[in-house]
């Protein structure tokens, strides 16, 4: 771990009782393969929970008709299959969300492909997510894809599972089953990081222990799948996690000047004292202001500006931290990503490096390994493309705060974009970063504004249009620069 | 209704922080402001993200001429009071071809009306990021929908091309030719968008609330006569109803509902409890099979 001992414990007022109406809205994702019957699962749910209006019931109900059903009435996998290509394939390709509540909660449900050829999306919609519905057939168990699943939701930070074992009714409700594949799964979930797992016995079409209890499952003691979703603790973080606010944009009125961003981790009250972690310099919290009025204290995922005593002349990029445990200012870091784009990584393509809010030029890269989805090991390699998770390195053109994903994921995540068309090419989680592994002027060419104005712009002005040229010119000459194996940084 | 007050708490600030970043990493945004609910309750996010401050773009009406006349009322009034800059756009080439909701089949009005002039009107802008009050369960093309939602050149769609969004990592760099719709109310259902109005003690245009209005029968429809330009059918007699709007177009095309909520606390209790979804009262959207998805990809917002 890279931050200083754990700071002494401050005394702090007790907070009122934390019940799970305070953490109002839990975000699940639905994962498993289209056979395993996650559409019918998740329409069950929301049918059952009265979340369907009275007008999409007849047009759902309509349009079963036109599908070769086997004895069931409704196809409750068209209240989530959306887009026009999608609904004539009868698969899922994209991530859909949807959203329903009960008395004591709202859900939002997201909903990802589970074919191979789709890890992206669900990486994508894994990393929205407090918790993973993992279905199984029962009668097939855990498989490669389960095991690909369970990787996946690991790799972008769900703590929380939930195994469904599903089509009890086609393996007569058997107990036996069901703990095998309960045992099972809770032997390979071993190689993760999950906190807390939950296997449940369902029948989807029929709808046993989705909503509803099941009459035919006497034997099973434990919670519906609803009543699961209920009571989850999400949201809820400890009081000891260090504090950052990854600056979004600088907010001036007057004389005020609030920094303005999102609580990413950890609380601060006014009085305290932050750190900008790539400056160094430290300064004390005045106000935390709102349009509602001041606060006393900031959490995590709270939007609010923050003024301090002091001008620290930080702008967009910057983390304010707690000063004991502060971010790494990293240039070099290794990283798992999942790749995203159709097109490969190519280590000669300019990259930019996405974190919370900085945006860093990437000056090299290469992969080290690839993740293998059936044993889970990483072997040697240096090429990655669609759908692979990779091991990889990145050395940064200059310095931006990060965190271990382990440690802090909303400042350990990245997105990977490309210089040329602003695609994002792939997401990832920070596992090692350094400090000071590279120094500006030793071996990195700088484009700066002065050289680029000079010769390659002169004949730009300073009209938006002619700066988006600017900034188009400057990167395309590091994309030539680059390609040649120098590494460039450009100062703009 | 207080039980859920925690999550519109979460969902305002998940709005605020995407309202920020668009404002940080695009060069000209605007806010299309369409006078509902939703657009009220987006415009109040962009107010909180840079208050003290006042948002730094103007707003953006695309004015057809047949709003209702309570909604251009309201349009102005809000502006004033906000001291905000709004930008009304009008196809005037429509106007002067008279292609109107009677006489044109509302997939030809809105596509010349409303999609076209928005498409004019951000070119002529200069806009390269639009704020819209769109949300994911409004329709099920929309569930699949980005919060930074990419169009080609020419404001089209593609589907297949949209950017991955992880965690709450938003990624704005533009390719050639590119612009953004932003959508900040992504993950709010209708009844957030009431229970915050209600929450927050916002104003609203009066016609989402019951009070009695002329209307007339028409396919099942309730349509309200608002002004002089209405054309009655042989044997249509306007009548007084008690009704309101669940959602606000122009008036020919949006069907009102028979209500008794006339007040903001009875239409959070009406919509948490309604038996259709709130899209049902839009004429346009049943004009064709998945209408919204194509026109989505015709660059409609």
């Amino acid at each position: 771990m890279h931050v200083a001992a754990l700071r002494e414990e401050i005394a702090v007022a007790p907070v009122p009782a934390l019940t799970p109406a305070t953490s109002g809205m839990v975000r699940l994702l639905t994962c498993g393969s289209v056979d395993d019957g996650k559409s019918t699962l998740i329409g069950r749910m929301l049918w059952d929970s009265a979340a369907v209006a009275d007008d999409q019931r007849t047009a759902i109900a309509h349009a079963s008709q036109n599908r070769q059903l086997n004895g069931e009435k409704v196809d409750f996998s068209l209240l989530l299959d959306g887009l026009q290509a999608e609904r004539e394939q009868g698969i899922t390709i994209d991530i859909a969300w949807r959203y329903f509540e009960t008395a004591d909660r709202r859900f939002v449900i997201i909903d990802a492909p589970g074919h191979e050829q789709y890890t992206r999306n669900m990486a994508t919609g894994a990393s929205h997510a407090d918790v993973a519905i993992l279905l199984v057939d029962a009668r097939h168990g855990v498989k490669r894809q389960t095991r690909r699943h369970a990787a996946i939701c690991d790799l972008v930070g769900i703590k929380k599972m939930v195994l469904a074992v599903n089509k009890m009714d086609l393996v007569n409700w058997s107990e036996s089953t069901f703990r095998s594949i309960e045992a099972e799964f809770r032997s390979l979930a071993q190689s993760f990081k999950f906190t807390d797992i939950v296997a449940i016995p369902v029948a989807a079409l029929p709808g046993d222990s989705v909503v509803r209890r099941s009459s035919a499952m006497a034997w099973y003691g434990g919670p519906t799948l609803l009543d699961h979703l209920e009571s989850l603790d999400v949201g809820i973080e400890r009081r000891d996690v260090p504090f950052r606010l990854p600056v979004q944009l600088v907010l001036r009125h007057g004389d005020f000047r609030g920094y303005a961003g999102t609580v990413a981790s950890g609380r601060i009250r006014p009085g305290e004292r932050i750190v900008d972690a790539r400056s160094g310099f430290g300064a004390t919290v005045r106000r935390i202001t709102t349009m509602d009025g001041d606060l006393a204290i900031a959490r995590k995922g709270d939007a609010v500006a923050i003024e301090l005593d002091t001008d620290l002349d930080v702008s967009r990029g910057a983390v304010l931290s707690d000063i004991q445990r502060r971010p790494i200012n990293a240039d070099v870091l290794e990283a798992r990503l999942v790749w995203l784009a159709e097109t490969p990584f190519d280590p000669e393509a300019g990259y930019l490096l996405r974190t919370a809010t900085d945006l860093a030029p990437v000056t090299s890269m290469s992969v080290s390994a690839l993740i293998n989805f059936e044993t889970l090991a990483s072997a040697p390699a240096h090429a990655c493309g669609a759908n692979d998770i990779a091991d990889c390195h990145i050395l940064l053109g200059r310095p931006t705060s990060l965190d271990l994903f382990a440690e802090l994921p909303a400042t350990g995540s990245f997105v990977l974009v490309s210089a040329v068309d602003g695609a994002t090419v792939a997401g990832g989680v920070i596992t090692w970063a350094q400090a000071g592994a590279t120094a500006v002027g030793t071996n990195v060419f700088v484009l700066d504004r002065e050289l680029l104005a000079r010769g390659l712009c002169s004949d730009l002005g300073d009209s938006p249009a002619d700066l988006a040229e600017f900034h188009r010119r400057a990167q395309e000459a590091a994309i030539l620069l680059r390609s040649v194996g120098i590494p460039v940084l450009i100062e703009i | 209704m207080t039980a859920l007050v925690s999550h519109l708490k979460l969902l305002e600030a998940e709005g605020i922080h995407i309202v920020r970043e668009a404002a940080a990493q695009f060069r000209a945004p605007v806010l299309l402001y369409s006078i509902g609910k939703d657009s009220t309750v987006l415009l109040h996010l962009a107010r909180k993200a840079f208050w003290p401050a006042k948002p730094p773009f103007p707003l953006l009406h695309i004015d057809t001429t047949w709003k209702f006349r309570d909604m251009i009322a309201f349009r102005d009034r809000t502006a004033r009071e906000f001291g905000l800059d709004l930008i009304v756009h009008t196809n005037h080439d429509g106007l002067a071809r008279d292609i109107n909701p009677f006489d044109h089949p509302p997939s030809v009005y809105t596509d010349i009306m409303k999609t076209q002039a928005l498409r004019a009107a951000l070119d002529a802008g200069g806009f390269d990021a639009a704020f819209g009050g769109a949300r994911r369960d409004e329709e099920a093309s929309r569930a699949k929908e980005r919060v930074f939602s990419f169009r080609a050149t020419g404001h089209r769609w593609e589907p297949r091309r949209q950017r991955p969004e992880m965690w709450t990592l938003l990624n704005g760099r533009l390719g050639k030719g590119e612009t953004v719709r932003v959508f900040p109310l992504s993950n709010w259902t209708e009844g957030d968008v009431w229970r915050y109005i209600a929450l927050e003690k916002l104003d609203v245009v009066p016609l989402y609330f019951a009070a009695p209005r002329p209307v007339v029968t028409r396919d099942g429809q309730l349509i309200m006569v608002d002004d002089e330009r209405m054309r009655l059918l042989p044997g249509e007699t306007p009548e007084l109803r008690n009704i309101r709007f669940r959602t606000l177009g122009c008036w020919p095309l949006t069907a009102a509902v028979e209500s008794a909520a006339g007040d903001i606390d009875a239409v959070v209790e009406e919509v948490l409890r309604a038996k259709s979804s709130e899209r049902a009262g839009r004429l346009i959207d049943h004009d064709q099979a998945a209408a919204m998805e194509m026109k989505k990809r015709e660059g409609y917002f």
